[in-house]
């Protein structure tokens, strides 16, 4: 499931930009505004085109798969387009304010999908999830709009947790932390024998950085507070957000210093290595990890630091939703129900390598010990977050990436730091 | 006999009117490609102006906000430091590809054993593309890698930093790529120039007994004026649109240290889709391009007119 996740920046996605000059970038600017007709169209009643961000080689052949199971069985046709996903996420309000847009998209739960709901974009589903009622109720909420319909469908989720090997930490002595004050004393112990504690990977993907600010937030100052401050109803420079840089600060010194400068794909390289401890990011990242370490990873839930707090985790969910404007809604609902049943969900958890959480809670999990882990952490949670940017917009996640790289590198200014972030975010918000 | 004649009276009469009525294939040369530039170029360009008084996020229709891009503009930090980078890069980058390809120029004019090579070799990196040259440079650049190996290997291991995460290198180890490119490019066209230089000028200047460097200040370099104008454009356009490497090595970060123009009005439009704001960026990146560029011409058109 790597290719849904939010941040995943592919400057691949870039290359048609390259030559933009002063004039061809107004002229490419105002192209995005005028044209009329999406990339590709669905003619009435024909197929349902499904465009789809999996562009990853094992993500793209499951979906492939389920889309040619859906078409043999006769309930309509669909087809598949697979487009990078750095393109996907530039391009995806294109598609969806065209004239003519395609009918199905792979996407995030939450406030990038309600975003789009208020403005009148997204098929009203609720017909689907009628037949969806074992469904648990915390995926039906992240499902709906703020007027009460349902306007996605859930695929599957993921965790986000300190993924450690094994074997090193065997080695080492030492063991998974609870509390706040462990994970330091964690920290120190590895220091202490020459390993960087904590692996990091911000060249690049500096997007990472957010799970630590999501989950101290949470942590701290608990989900809801998390949400309204993402939503624009709290402050950045609010003296609860600073209380999370102090605690942030406490873990900085433990950081790999080299992080700032590589990519997550290369800090996971590192972790595997052993040149660091452990390395709090999502399942995804298995996707760069060799078979046989597999089996040697083992992760722990970010410490607690108030026992008060109730605890909440972070699992971003993927799924789908459809155009409003979409000339065939019978044949995308009929997609969209196959697409949430038990059989396609079990067969693309099969095909696809990730580490990911079927949705509907009749299907089969793999039973590997680190999915079973990953389940129970996320069942006992009173919370779900989804990520900095799905809980946010993609517009927010720059001003996140600015503030957190720069307090890493300057913890010292960070009054100022979070003026500069409250400032960023109410500009995004204004629009 | 009466055919020639009667041929030869007629032609003078219809070419008179040819130079006085255009040719319709003429009208349709100029008018089709006009009709072309207008739809796919004007009009945006126009439109792009529009954009930039405007809020727009994309997906609503946009909304009328007067100077209001410009006033934020004027009071945005990132937006300065995004502009004095661009002057950084735009003296650094321009002014070192000139001096780099023109000295690698006068030091490979001569034709001598394995200058083909040399030449060659300069030139290469103008092969690869920007987004490439990128990757290959990433791997010199990554914590441990040949840049820290070579430092290493000299003794300078306390120089060592992380190149494109360090707000203060960040924005030159960008302008290296860069360079390394752009001086192979510039040579080429420097070469050329020296080609076309009639040796006997230089023969002449010998025999009154100028040294080296008075022939190159004083008849190398005045040869050159036709390519200095080309070398300019190529230089000040290249610098202004410079966008893929940056984009590829450092998305103008961290935090906003390596921004230019271009990567600012790319993020702002693409990423805060704040496309208003973005379009109110571009109309400056295309001022300033103007403004340079229109300054050089009508100081060459004065000369030509002198």
């Amino acid at each position: 499931m790597s290719d849904f996740d939010p941040g995943r920046r592919r400057f691949l996605g870039h290359l048609g930009l390259a030559g933009l000059g002063a004039l061809g970038a107004s002229s490419f600017l105002s192209a995005c505004a005028s044209s009329a007709s999406g990339p590709t169209t669905s003619n009435g009643s024909g197929a349902v085109t499904i465009q789809s961000n999996l562009s990853s080689p094992q993500a793209k052949a499951a979906m492939e798969k389920l889309i040619e199971t859906f078409n043999a069985q006769g309930k309509g046709t669909a087809s598949l387009n697979t487009i990078a996903s750095e393109t996907f996420r530039t391009q995806l309000p294109t598609y969806l304010t065209s004239a003519n847009p395609p009918d199905l998209y792979t996407w995030y739960a939450g406030s990038v999908a309600n975003d789009y709901a208020s403005k009148n974009l997204l098929l009203d589903v609720s017909e689907v999830w009628k037949s969806l009622d074992d469904y648990p109720q915390s995926l039906r909420t992240l499902s709906t709009d703020a007027i009460g319909k349902q306007i996605f469908v859930p695929m599957n989720n993921y965790w986000w947790g300190f993924f450690y090997r094994k074997s090193n930490f065997a080695k080492w002595g030492v063991q998974e932390p609870k509390t706040w004050t462990e994970f330091l004393a964690l920290c120190e112990t590895l220091k202490g024998k020459g390993v960087p504690p904590i692996g990091i990977g911000l060249g690049d993907t500096p997007w990472v950085a957010s799970a630590w600010f999501d989950y101290l937030n949470i942590r701290i100052n608990g989900a809801p507070f998390h949400r309204e401050l993402l939503a624009g109803k709290q402050r950045f420079d609010d003296p609860k957000v600073k209380a999370v840089f102090t605690r942030w600060r406490e873990a900085l010194p433990y950081f790999d210093p080299k992080g700032k400068a590589y990519p997550f794909q290369e800090a996971t390289t590192a972790l595997l290595a052993g040149k660091t401890g452990m390395f709090l990011i999502g399942t995804f990242f298995a996707d760069a990890a060799p078979k046989d370490a597999l089996g040697d990873l083992d992760f722990f839930r970010f410490p607690i630091i108030d026992p008060a707090v109730p605890l909440a985790e972070e699992a971003p969910t993927d799924g789908f939703f459809a155009s409003a404007k979409t000339a065939n809604p019978t044949g995308t609902r009929a997609l969209l129900s196959y697409l949430a049943g038990v059989e396609a969900q079990e067969a693309y958890v099969k095909a696809s390598s990730g580490i990911v959480l079927p949705a509907n809670p009749r299907a089969k999990a793999s039973d590997s010990p680190l999915v079973v882990k990953g389940k129970a952490m996320l069942n006992e949670a009173k919370e779900l977050t989804q990520f900095f940017n799905r809980d946010s917009s993609d517009a927010l996640q720059p001003t996140a990436d600015t503030a957190l790289t720069k307090f890493i590198d300057k913890p010292d200014q960070i009054d100022a730091i979070l003026r500069e972030w409250q400032a960023g975010a109410e500009k995004v918000f204004k629009g | 006999m009466t055919a020639t004649i009667s041929t030869t009276s007629v032609t003078p009469t219809r070419r008179r009117r040819r130079s006085a009525r255009l040719s319709p294939l003429l009208v349709a040369f100029v008018l089709v490609p006009f009709a072309v530039e207008s739809v796919w170029v004007f009009w945006p360009a126009i439109q792009g102006f529009w954009f930039s008084l405007t809020r727009w996020d994309g997906m609503t229709p946009p909304t009328f906000v007067g100077t209001d891009n410009y006033v934020e503009l004027a009071g945005d930090a990132t937006f300065r430091g995004a502009l004095v980078n661009t002057v950084i890069w735009l003296v650094l980058f321009g002014g070192l590809s000139v001096l780099g390809g023109f000295g690698m120029a006068l030091v490979l004019q001569k034709e001598r054993r394995w200058v083909g090579f040399y030449r060659a070799a300069l030139f290469t990196p103008v092969v690869f593309s920007l987004v490439v040259t990128a990757l290959v440079w990433r791997v010199f650049y990554q914590p441990d890698g040949i840049a820290d190996t070579l430092l290493r290997a000299v003794g300078l291991e306390q120089l060592i930093r992380p190149w494109l995460a360090d707000p203060q290198t960040a924005l030159y180890a960008v302008i290296l790529p860069a360079l390394w490119r752009q001086i192979g490019y510039v040579m080429v066209l420097f070469l050329a120039g020296l080609k076309a230089i009639d040796p006997a000028l230089h023969e002449a200047a010998r025999m009154d007994g100028a040294n080296a460097w008075q022939r190159l200040r004083h008849v190398t370099i005045p040869q050159l004026k036709g390519v200095n104008a080309v070398v300019l454009s190529v230089i000040v356009i290249d610098s202004l649109r410079s966008f893929d490497i940056v984009w590829s090595l450092t998305k103008g970060g961290p935090y906003h240290s390596s921004e230019l123009l271009s990567t600012y009005m790319y993020s702002t439009a693409f990423q805060s889709l704040r496309l208003g704001y973005a379009s109110a960026i571009a109309v400056v990146i295309f001022v300033l391009a103007l403004a340079v560029i229109l300054g050089y011409l009508v100081r060459a058109f004065r000369e030509e007119a002198s």
